[in-house]
């Protein structure tokens, strides 16, 4: 038994998030989580590989 | 107002499917947009008149940071780098 | 007022493929065609086509957006112009 079936069926993450899109965007919603998992998929590549620095180090929006 | 009870009150499945259509859409082309800007030379108009050119890498899917390369700051390039996307007022590209 | 980060998706498709001037924060003013106005982060996206220009894209993110007024509606021609300089490829796919 894994330890995903102990948990109860809407406190799974990746359920929730489907959800959420379904109502957004209906009928596409599998399209555009595909479309955004790639998207964050490279930005998080990236982040790993190039270990970029905030720039400005201080936020200028405060 | 009347627009705003024209939009609370009606429930209806027609017009939630039409803001899904219209919200689909409008995402996918951001989407676009954010695919064609990988790689190009972006200018970043930030807070306090701050300008600063870098390559383009990727956005996370929330908008809340552009990763980018070779970023001209006024102190230097900094081959890496983060932008809190709170501090860009806009940015640019040539296509 | 709502601001228009909060607005509809109806609202900030209304505006698509129109010519507008988008004002920010520091009262800056940007024109161009509207690609599209990003339902997650309210962020504007033009177009602008000058003669002897390369096309240029200018992105104005949503939380820096005060203000967004139609200056020249578009047409079916403007919408396919568009989509013909920034997505060549995609053209029958984004075409619904």
């Amino acid at each position: 038994v894994s330890w995903r079936s102990s948990l109860p069926p809407s406190e799974r993450p990746g359920e929730r998030r489907t959800a959420e899109m379904k109502k957004l965007y209906g009928k596409d919603a599998a399209m555009i989580q595909g479309m955004e998992a790639a998207m964050q998929l490279t930005f998080d590549r990236n982040c790993d590989k190039k270990q970029p620095k905030y720039w400005p180090v201080i936020p200028l929006n405060l | 107002s009347p627009r705003f009870i024209a939009l609370c009150c009606s429930s209806s499945s027609s017009s939630d499917e039409e803001e899904q259509r219209l919200r689909s859409e409008l995402r996918q082309r951001f989407l676009w947009t954010l695919s064609v800007m990988r790689d190009k030379l972006v200018q970043f108009d930030m807070h306090e008149r701050v300008r600063v050119r870098a390559r383009f890498g990727a956005s996370d899917i929330d908008v809340l940071r552009f990763q980018v390369s070779d970023l001209e700051t006024p102190l230097g390039v900094q081959r890496e780098a983060l932008l809190r996307c709170q501090d860009v007022l806009s940015c640019s590209f040539e296509l | 007022m709502l601001q228009w980060r909060d607005r509809s998706p109806q609202h900030w498709h209304e505006v698509v493929n129109h010519e507008v001037c988008v004002t920010n924060r520091d009262q800056q003013r940007f024109e161009g065609r509207v690609f599209t106005v990003d339902p997650v982060s309210a962020s504007v996206v033009l177009v602008s086509v000058q003669e002897n220009e390369r096309p240029s894209v200018t992105v104005i993110l949503g939380h820096a957006v005060t203000d967004v007024q139609i200056l020249r509606r578009g047409t079916e021609e403007t919408e396919r112009q568009m989509k013909s300089v920034f997505l060549p490829d995609r053209a029958q796919i984004l075409s619904a």
